[in-house]
């Protein structure tokens, strides 16, 4: 399970103990819908697939971020492997040098929320908050001299509280909402890549 | 995610006040480093033995709130530099344990302050020195700096700082990739 994820899970443990004290308080993840939902069904599987080294790192603001990289990584794996766009997908080098980079950066505004979080504590959820977690992945493949590039951009959406999340969204866990966001990132990325006729 | 986290920070930072020793988070190589790798000679490295320096704290990182930091699988930093290096020389495929080059090094600098309100910062520097079979081929004291934003609750900072530590490894592993002297000197 994913720290963060896991982390929430911790938070919301106690949070429940103090919500049987004095009042109520809840976490609830919106996945932002901008971004086009992509299946295995919308990428075009090459006749020959080749294989593939896969290249991953998880930043925070733009900085590595080693734990969750090594977390988030077999996901992104999981899709590329699944995707058939490959004959096999390793983390390292490939016959015919085939390199799949993805960089996933999470943005954020922290002092803001660091404010907010802290109303929401002090009243034990009365007073609710909103914040969201942005995603900016970068994916670049590479193959002897030819180099093609993609990006795609995901958020989260998170209230803690008595607060409304956003209009028409269904709420989900936090680790759900991240592991959607992972795996959407990667597929827009890779079909991105396939429309360029990157794996030809 | 961090955002998240932040929203959950006041309540963690009730319970979360205790010290602790743990160990570094396992280190990853970076996808900058890879290009550098990639970019420069294809030449197989190997990677030889790491020490510390007399007044490098190689065995526990503090600067972490009262908590500290252990370095690879024998508590040591300086072995957590070369498993570092050779992740990422790995992921280059130029790992090569029979390989006539053989890097190794001795860590110069290894801190680590996570206990700002703001900003964090992790000074890391080794001296690496290439050998050819018994002749040096360079031989130079290469550092690297990682900053980062801090906060003023504990739950917040203390896993910052280690996340940042590891990115100051990280650049250092970069800055010796991409130094011109190394490079000639792989060729």
């Amino acid at each position: 399970m994913y720290t963060a994820a896991r982390r929430a899970l911790r938070g919301t443990a106690l949070l429940a103990s103090l919500a049987l004290l004095t009042g109520c308080l809840s976490i609830k993840a919106y996945v932002d819908p901008a971004l086009p939902i992509v299946t295995k069904a919308d990428v075009s599987a090459p006749a020959a697939p080749k294989p593939v080294q896969l290249a991953f790192e998880f930043r925070t603001n733009g900085a590595a971020n080693a734990s969750a990289s090594s977390q988030i990584r077999p996901r992104v794996a999981t899709v590329a492997a699944e995707s058939g766009l490959f004959s096999t997908v390793s983390a390292e080098p490939v016959e015919g040098g085939a390199v799949l980079t993805i960089v996933i950066d999470n943005v954020s505004d922290t002092g803001d929320a660091a404010a907010k979080g802290f109303g929401t504590g002090l009243t034990l959820g009365a007073v609710g908050s909103m914040v969201t977690d942005g995603y900016v992945a970068t994916a670049t493949y590479e193959q002897g001299e030819r180099r093609l590039e993609a990006s795609a951009k995901h958020a989260i959406h998170t209230t803690i509280g008595n607060k409304a999340g956003p209009e028409g969204l269904t709420p989900v866990t936090l680790q759900q909402g991240v592991e959607q966001v992972m795996d959407q990132l990667s597929w827009n990325l890779l079909k991105q890549l396939d429309d360029k006729q990157a794996f030809e | 995610m961090r955002q998240a986290r932040l929203l959950l920070a006041p309540a963690l930072a009730a319970v979360l006040a205790a010290c602790a020793h743990t160990p570094a988070p396992a280190y990853q190589p970076g996808v900058d480093n890879l290009r550098a790798l990639r970019a420069g000679p294809a030449t197989p490295l190997a990677v030889g033995d790491f020490d510390a320096g007399p007044k490098v704290g190689d065995e526990r990182l503090g600067g972490l709130r009262g908590s500290s930091m252990s370095g690879a699988e024998d508590g040591l930093f300086s072995t957590y530099l070369q498993r570092a290096l050779e992740a990422e020389l790995r992921q280059a495929g130029r790992l090569d344990p029979e390989a006539d080059l053989r890097l190794e090094g001795t860590l110069v600098r290894n801190q680590l302050s996570a206990n700002s309100g703001s900003t964090g910062y992790a000074n890391v520097a080794a001296r690496f020195v290439l050998r050819r079979g018994e002749d040096v081929v360079l031989d130079k004291e290469i550092a690297a700096r990682a900053e980062w934003e801090s906060s003023f609750m504990g739950a917040l900072a203390i896993p910052a700082g280690m996340q940042g530590y590891v990115s100051a490894v990280q650049k250092l592993a970069g800055a010796l990739f991409a130094d011109p002297d190394f490079q000639a000197a792989t060729r």
